[in-house]
């Protein structure tokens, strides 16, 4: 009797260290002179100190603060009297670590969560060139801080694991809608938890939100769960309205060798 | 109060340990580490410990009966003939997938002392 009742996803990817690829050069020289500012790009802002990335923000991406709020970690009113204090999110998050108001693992776990999250979604291809505004404000505080080389590394391993997952970028960012698989595979608890909050008109970073969860922890759950035909975006390729996410991938292969050169030459143009 | 170094740190105070690691098992990324790792490489232990944790926290068959909003799964042990490897689920009140990767000598190592220790170290981290 062979009875495998989850598809095993494949594995999770390794970086390639031989590879030595860059997101982008402009990256790559911040992390060379430890660069200290504001790097705006078209999904999200990285805060540098030093080369590190001690803060990072995305509108795709729950902040610190749902994270921390969405489940009463932390009650609302403690991190909205925090951020009235504070110059922004990360100080508020400093003020909350003094007052021992949370516990430092805690805090400083979920910190790590925010800024990968955020980091991802900041790094993922752009339509618009990014911008870096040298200001001495960002600075290596308590809480732990990620080297721009180590967040650029982790966020290509996770385009890849998602690739791999399953390679149609399309469920990321369109509102998603339930559909019945052919072969009912059983969804696990934190995939349950994505699929009863599909309605046709959340998107996965709006399902995140809602969870308190991260964006790209709630990516693998779509993705499986567009693998195993439990859910499909509204519309396969919706046009790019400013509120979807980005996609992290280049579109699936074109049979026309023209229209897939000219997809790699824009693909390549916008990575500079 | 220890945050996640400090945690790492006490876990290599167990007799026998070799390294440790909190790592994300959504993601395989190591969010900590310390010591060495099997290999030589923390980086590939983690995307590696984190398909065993995945698995055993995602298949029915390992999970306690009652669902009380507690990790499925508190611990996986693994054994082979030099060592043990421990992986602790982290209970977070937020939401998150983590673990303790611990790597234990199994000459000096205790494993039975050593679950229980970084049970509390993990309880540790994220209560206070």
């Amino acid at each position: 009797m062979t009875l495998v009742q989850i598809p095993t996803p494949p594995p999770l990817p390794v970086r390639d260290k031989t590879a030595g690829r860059a997101l982008s050069p402009m990256l790559t020289r911040l992390a060379e002179e430890r660069a200290t500012g504001i790097l705006v790009r078209e999904h999200g802002t990285l805060y540098l100190a030093e080369g590190r990335v001690v803060h990072a923000e995305s509108p795709f991406a729950p902040g610190l603060d749902v994270l921390l709020t969405a489940h009463g970690t932390l009650a609302s009113a403690a991190w909205q009297r925090a951020a009235a204090r504070a110059s922004g999110p990360l100080r508020a998050a400093e003020l909350l670590l003094d007052e021992g108001l949370l516990p430092a693992g805690a805090l400083e776990l979920c910190h790590l969560d925010a800024v990968y999250d955020a980091g991802y979604f900041t790094l993922a291809p752009s339509s618009t060139p990014g911008r870096f505004r040298y200001d001495n404000t960002p600075r290596v505080g308590p809480l732990p801080s990620v080297p721009v080389v180590a967040l650029e590394r982790e966020t290509l391993r996770r385009r890849l694991l998602l690739h791999r997952l399953w390679p149609d970028p399309a469920a990321d960012g369109a509102p998603l809608i339930r559909t019945d698989p052919a072969r009912a595979a059983p969804v696990t608890p934190r995939q349950r938890a994505v699929l009863d909050r599909v309605d046709g008109v959340r998107t996965a970073v709006g399902i995140a939100r809602n969870l308190g969860r991260q964006a790209f922890h709630t990516l693998v759950d779509v993705r499986r769960l567009a693998a195993a035909g439990h859910v499909t975006p509204l519309a396969p390729h919706p046009p790019e309205p400013r509120v979807t996410a980005p996609s992290p991938l280049p579109p699936p292969p074109v049979t026309d060798p023209d229209i897939a050169l000219l997809k790699r030459l824009r693909d390549a143009l916008e990575a500079l | 109060m220890p945050g996640i170094d400090e945690c790492l740190l006490a876990a290599m105070r167990l007799p026998g340990a070799r390294g440790a690691a909190l790592v994300d098992w959504t993601s395989g990324l190591a969010l900590g580490t310390v010591g060495d790792a099997p290999g030589g490489d923390h980086e590939t232990t983690a995307a590696e410990a984190a398909e065993l944790a995945r698995m055993a926290a995602e298949h029915g068959a390992f999970a306690a009966r009652s669902d009380d909003g507690r990790p499925p799964v508190e611990d996986v042990i693994v054994s082979n003939h030099d060592s043990y490897h421990l992986l602790r689920f982290v209970d977070t009140s937020f939401d998150s997938s983590v673990f303790l990767h611990l790597w234990l000598g199994r000459e000096e190592g205790n494993l039975a002392l050593a679950r229980i220790r970084l049970g509390e170290m993990a309880a540790r981290l994220v209560l206070g």
